[in-house]
């Protein structure tokens, strides 16, 4: 059996896998955002889930959405309409894009979730900007805390912290199988992995991931040797695209992007106030492109270069994602500055337009490869 | 034909252009070349720190708005694209960034002068700041933002959460730390006090103006308050707004009181939200030609706010945080509701903007809340303000007579 199977099936069964989780009297908390502080979430001994949605047609969100809305979020409203996600007992949104905060509207007025909370995520890293977090985060626990009649204890809440900084740092064991030549593991797989930890217990993931790097050093079906390429965007839940890039001879070995090293590189480091250390965490965590910082999320793009020795770059990002669209021309240019040939593609969130991806990455990996 | 004949137009606003927007460019040249500081503003900033402190404030939007204006705005919007800009952004963003690299003889009023150094919010949209940022790297001038909490309840000024006007003031302080530092100079808070007292005499004046748009027939359509607005948008805190809006004030007053319409025989009374079609103004006059006026823009009600001068950066906050491009829509709908009640508006006219998700998002919601509430009707129409490469006029225009023989069905329902 492939040992990356049980990541693949997480997301195949994520919806039973949340159902389950409420068959033990417990609650699901959908999030939209990695900026959701989610220890709080997992402390008060419930299940935080990442909304995604899926690839098919999004005709029941295209009643409430223009066109020139973010694909993945329409995608997304479209699941919740079509009640993929009625065993949500909650739903938290970030002020972390135009997109988000508007569609937050939609989930009100046409989902309707028994219980909504919205966090105002300062764009800035000043003092004043850490107090007000802070604050937000202190509201949102006291927001739980009622809804679901439950008190967070100081203890729950270090215990989540070390549940989660254990992830991370399996990941980022995961992550380092990426550096060998060839990798250990595929883009597709290591997008997998990532992905199935935002659909279930993260202590049920930590078992797995344990599992997953006691047998990967003797693992025989091995990716094969290829162009070393590093993905960037925003969020990515279509391994297809990452399939197209390595059935074409690239591997990708790093990336830069949300749903990948951005959601578990940094640690929640330890402090007597267990909330204070989660509000710094995420607020200083390395940024996304809605954060004013831009020097800092640059190097990270760097240093995933230069760390996993990629040979080109892949700017994936989705249509009418405004931030990164303006940060796209910046990182090309820091990519390329380190003789890193780059591609960039903006994609729309669906199954359609694949044909043309396709042969752009084609031929970009041939043109990297040379003719062979 | 219900036409907007000449002797129709207001006297006040005739020669706008010339008399008051270039001009204003001409000063901001003159201001760079005198080694006054200059910064460039996006809108929902708090423009009356910048003025107390004698910044001269030049607003990039409003310049894309003129480049479309002057049908300039596309050729710059393919400079930005080329430089890997992507075609889906704000117009107004490619606009500004196409113009960085174009010749000033080649651009309007000889482009923008550049800036000392640039701030923004995120009071109306992200994009502000990530444009922004570009202009700072590319002019190597500091950039200060003021991240507002998004007023997701849609509070006005007087239900807002402590917090957030707490956070706000705060910010302003820390700005006001930058201002120093990058002028050189102590803000002087007695300059501040007065800025504060200017612009709110300005917002009540302008709030004037609009009330006795109220009057049947209108006196005032949207051709001379997208025009007019600039004022209370750009420079608040001046005499030279209130100047301005005195007369404007005083001329539309005593049209209304004579009952004299801006048009002739007015027969569908409209609100109109978002921008205009910067590029193509005389729309407007087409609606007029269809016996359609806009008797209210949200755009014009927005920029109002009591400012308490004893309390400057409090009432700053109280009077950007509730602008409904910060809230949730609800904010939005109360607004259009009041609108098209107080206004005895037909029909509500909902622009979207093509590179914009604050004004495309959520209109959805508005027609169908305006509807339900009140029964009146909206028109969605799908445009970008300042790039025409996909506007299709015949489309629109039968989308928009498609909507007028609806209101006019349900008038002679009565």
């Amino acid at each position: 059996m492939n040992i990356l199977n049980p990541f693949r099936n997480l997301i195949l069964t994520r919806h039973d896998v949340a159902k389950d989780w409420k068959m033990k009297d417990k609650h699901v908390i959908g999030w939209s955002c990695t900026y959701t502080p989610e220890e709080i979430i997992y402390a008060a001994n419930s299940l935080p889930v990442m909304v995604f949605g899926d690839l098919e047609n999004t005709k029941l969100a295209d009643v409430h959405l223009p066109i020139n809305t973010c694909s993945f979020a329409r995608s997304c409203l479209n699941s919740s309409l079509k009640k993929d996600y009625n065993y949500l007992d909650g739903f938290v949104a970030s002020s972390s894009c135009d997109n988000r905060n508007k569609i937050f509207d939609m989930w009100r007025y046409h989902v309707k979730i028994p219980y909504m909370h919205f966090i105002n995520t300062p764009h800035t890293r000043t003092e004043k900007s850490q107090d007000f977090f802070y604050e937000e985060i202190l509201r949102f626990k006291t927001s739980l805390e009622k809804a679901f009649g439950k008190i967070i204890s100081n203890e729950e809440l270090k215990n989540a912290i070390q549940v989660y900084n254990e992830n991370r740092l399996l990941l980022k064991k995961v992550y380092d199988l990426r550096r060998k030549k060839p990798p250990l593991i595929s883009g597709v797989e290591a997008l997998e992995i990532v992905l199935s930890s935002m659909m279930t217990s993260k202590e049920e993931h930590n078992k797995l991931l344990n599992h997953l790097l006691a047998k990967a050093s003797n693992r025989t079906e091995m990716p094969r040797d290829g162009i070393r390429v590093l993905v960037c965007g925003s969020v990515m839940d279509n391994p297809e695209l990452l399939k197209i890039v390595e059935s074409v001879g690239g591997n990708v070995v790093a990336d830069d992007w949300c749903t990948g090293s951005r959601y578990f590189w940094d640690l929640v480091y330890s402090n007597s106030d267990p909330l204070r250390a989660i509000a710094e965490r995420y607020l200083n965590k390395i940024p996304s492109s809605f954060m004013l910082e831009g020097e800092k999320r640059f190097k990270h793009t760097i240093e995933m270069a230069k760390w996993f020795d990629v040979e080109a770059a892949i700017i994936f990002v989705l249509k009418f994602c405004d931030t990164h669209l303006f940060d796209a021309p910046q990182r090309m240019e820091e990519l390329q500055t380190l003789g890193l040939p780059v591609l960039y593609l903006e994609w729309e969130h669906s199954l359609s337009g694949l044909a043309q991806l396709k042969t752009r990455i084609e031929a970009f990996i041939e043109m990297v490869g040379g003719v062979e | 034909m219900a036409e907007t004949k000449p002797e129709r137009k207001l006297q006040t606003t005739r020669g706008f252009y010339k008399n008051y927007v270039k001009k204003f460019y001409e000063d901001a040249h003159k201001a760079k070349a005198e080694g006054k500081p200059v910064a460039w503003v996006a809108s929902t900033f708090p423009v009356e720190i910048l003025q107390a402190m004698d910044v001269f404030p030049v607003w990039p939007e409003n310049y894309a708005s003129l480049c479309a204006a002057k049908q300039v705005s596309v050729g710059l919007c393919e400079v930005a694209e080329s430089k890997n800009f992507s075609k889906d952004i704000c117009s107004y963003a490619r606009v500004g960034i196409g113009s960085l690299f174009e010749k000033t003889d080649n651009l309007p009023e000889g482009g923008m002068p550049k800036p000392d150094f640039l701030v923004a919010s995120t009071g109306a949209c992200d994009t502000h700041f990530k444009w922004f940022q570009f202009v700072s790297r590319h002019y190597k001038v500091p950039l200060f933002l003021l991240d507002v909490p998004y007023n997701i309840t849609g509070a006005d000024s007087e239900n807002l959460e402590r917090a957030h006007i707490e956070f706000y003031v705060s910010r302003l302080e820390e700005f006001i730390d930058f201002l120093e530092k990058q002028t050189g100079t102590k803000m002087d808070k007695d300059g501040l006090k007065e800025t504060a007292a200017l612009s709110d005499r300005t917002s009540q004046l302008w709030d004037e103006i609009q009330n006795y748009r109220k009057t049947i027939p209108t006196p005032m359509d949207a051709r001379d308050a997208f025009s007019a607005v600039f004022f209370i948008l750009s420079i608040p805190g001046t005499q030279m707004a209130v100047d301005f809006y005195t007369k404007l004030r005083n001329e539309v007053k005593e049209r209304a009181e004579n009952k004299f319409g801006i048009i002739e025989n007015e027969k569908y009374r409209i609100v109109w939200d978002n921008l205009p079609l910067w590029f193509n103004l005389k729309f407007f006059e087409y609606l007029n030609n269809l016996g359609a006026v806009v008797v209210a823009e949200t755009f014009s009600h927005v920029w109002m706010g009591k400012l308490d001068p004893s309390k400057p950066l409090e009432s700053l906050a109280e009077k950007y945080l509730p602008n409904f491009a910060n809230c949730s829509i609800d904010r939005k709908i109360d607004l259009i509701q009041n609108l098209v009640k107080e206004f005895t508006a037909d029909g509500v006219i909902l622009p979207t903007n093509w590179g914009c998700r604050m004004m495309s998002i959520g209109e959805t919601i508005v027609k169908d809340a305006i509807y339900e509430k009140l029964g009146v009707p909206s028109l969605i129409l799908d445009i970008d303000s300042s790039d025409w490469r996909n506007y299709n006029e015949a489309h629109v225009k039968k989308n928009v007579e498609v909507f007028l023989q609806v209101l006019s069905e349900r008038k002679q329902r009565g």
